[in-house]
């Protein structure tokens, strides 16, 4: 029994076991997908079926690394659970790479699902390269969002963490152009949105989509955010350990 | 015998509050100490700090001849902690086997499962949507999951009935004859006279007394005799009789603290005192622990010196 697998086995079955991943990371994006698509907007087209589908399974996997991870690992503080894990002869970074493996391996499982369930209902038709492609993207992209996850875990309170993360999730979800196309949107989001790092997630996708590759400016911009955050999550972090 | 913990001049300050003031000691192998004291006395501040959870703020602490976070030490390791929740949306069986695949050699299955004392039925259940008594025996279980040679209980047997309470010692005596070095902190002198070979006594950050728990005993247990007051008696006369430790006057009596009862009463006949309504009283265990913690520290002190 190797104990970095058997840590990741269990990460992926407690994100499995939880309801709120299942109705927040597929049941709502489904929904939205659905409602978006078919009740509310007909007669936009093939182009945005696959736009509007890459923004959901967008808004899914960034919603899972920033409030599944994040609200996980404050609860695994104030319960004092990742205190007793330090007793453990786990290393604190085994036990941090099994949490991004298994988060790793629930966007896999969200992107194969929403991308499917998308298709289906809409009849979404891109090549196979195109769907692995977004789908990488998809998955590479979410890791500033880990990070940001990450960042959401120092907090001090479940209640601080769920309630701040649920405005960062939403705002960047409005922002970013993952609920309504950042065409139809006022001029000063647009130009707010080019700072937003869930803009150029989507973009990213939504360019490949159309048969174009993302934009270095897309993925300079999710590198900043990644290496802003990883960085500050580690200083903060550091910061309170020398307060205990 | 070999010293597998060594404190030395231990110091841990939080913020302006002392917790624990400038302690040494040593534990060796196989020994079943209690680290015993009222609450806030520095008991749990100590056993974390012998875990490496908490750095000490000056003095050096080594388990097993390295620093205690070292990760030789991890395996070796076993601890049971307070205010630890169990880990959510995993079964029993399935935290156990985890817990097992961290150690290189973990204990058998079947004898964790007979540690925890669940029914086959529930080892299906979630770890956390145990009852408080089971959870208490899984966090018995999963601190014994490596096999380990040392084990450190944080108040272990609070939250368990006396069932419970009563498997759970029997288990770590069983555990301690086959050679495990076990420690535990309590604020019951019952349980830390009942099941430890030798009692840490703490109170108010510092080591107050330490040895078999029949000495410290003998320390907490100063007896008394004790008279209705009165206006007639000084209790600067009382003072000098022999054996007499401490004179206390409380709720209209007089106390005369002493450990030789008989004759501090031929005294009192012999110098014709007027005293009525006599009592003696032989401290118990409880009552002068219960004083103790009163007083912060006051009672014994006083008992202690005359040792």
């Amino acid at each position: 029994m190797n104990p970095v697998w058997m840590q990741c086995k269990a990460e992926i079955l407690r994100i499995f076991r939880n309801p709120y991943f299942v109705f927040w990371s597929l049941f709502m994006p489904i929904l939205f997908y659905f409602l978006f698509t078919n009740v509310f907007n007909v007669g936009m087209g093939d182009e945005w079926h696959a736009h509007f589908l890459m923004s959901v399974t967008c808004f899914s996997v960034m919603g899972s690394a920033i409030m599944t991870l994040g609200i996980r690992l404050v609860e695994e503080r104030t319960k004092g659970w990742s205190m007793f894990m330090r007793l453990t002869p786990l290393s604190d970074g085994a036990y941090f790479f099994a949490k991004m493996v298994g988060q790793t391996m629930i966007h896999i499982f969200s992107i194969i699902i929403i991308f499917t369930v998308g298709s289906f209902i809409n009849n979404v038709t891109l090549t196979i390269s195109q769907w692995l492609l977004c789908g990488m993207w998809i998955l590479l992209g979410s890791f500033p969002f880990l990070a940001l996850g990450t960042l959401v875990g120092l907090m001090k309170k479940v209640d601080t963490a769920s309630g701040v993360s649920n405005v960062i999730y939403m705002g960047l979800a409005i922002l970013g152009g993952m609920w309504m196309p950042m065409e139809i949107m006022p001029k000063f989001i647009q130009s707010i949105a080019q700072w937003i790092p869930s803009f150029h997630f989507g973009s990213g996708a939504w360019e490949m989509v159309r048969g174009n590759a993302p934009s270095l400016v897309n993925i300079s911009v999710l590198i900043g955010y990644l290496i802003v955050f990883v960085v500050l999550s580690i200083y903060i972090r550091r910061k309170q350990e020398v307060v205990v | 015998m070999e010293i597998v913990i060594s404190l030395n001049q231990i110091t841990k300050q939080f913020k302006k509050q002392t917790a624990v003031n400038n302690i040494s000691t040593v534990i060796h192998k196989g020994e079943l100490v209690a680290i015993l004291g009222p609450n806030g006395a520095g008991k749990s501040t100590t056993l974390l700090m012998m875990l490496g959870l908490i750095e000490p703020t000056n003095g050096e602490i080594t388990l097993m001849g390295d620093h205690p976070k070292h990760k030789r030490n991890r395996e070796r390791i076993g601890a049971m902690l307070q205010e630890v929740s169990m880990i959510d949306a995993l079964t029993v069986m399935e935290v156990i086997q985890l817990f097992r695949s961290y150690y290189p050699q973990p204990m058998a299955f079947e004898q964790l499962i007979s540690i925890t004392g669940l029914q086959e039925e529930d080892l299906k259940k979630r770890a956390d949507k145990l009852s408080g008594g089971q959870k208490r025996r899984l966090s018995f279980a999963l601190a014994l999951a490596g096999d380990p040679e040392i084990i450190f209980f944080d108040e272990p047997t609070v939250g368990m009935d006396t069932s419970a309470r009563r498997n759970f010692w029997r288990t770590v005596e069983e555990m301690n004859k086959k050679g495990k070095t076990v420690i535990f902190t309590t604020h019951y002198l019952q349980e830390a006279d009942d099941v430890a070979k030798r009692i840490i006594l703490f109170n108010q950050g510092k080591i107050i007394a330490d040895g078999a728990p029949i000495d410290i005993k003998r320390k907490l247990t100063a007896s008394s005799v004790s008279f209705a007051a009165n206006d007639f008696i000084s209790l600067e006369m009382l003072a000098t009789i022999a054996y007499v430790m401490k004179v206390v006057e409380k709720d209209g009596r007089v106390f005369l603290e002493t450990d030789h009862t008989d004759e501090v009463l031929e005294e009192i006949f012999a110098r014709k005192i007027k005293v009525k309504d006599i009592n003696i009283h032989h401290g118990r265990l409880d009552e002068a622990f219960e004083q103790l913690t009163r007083r912060g520290g006051e009672f014994v002190e006083s008992s202690l010196d005359a040792v």
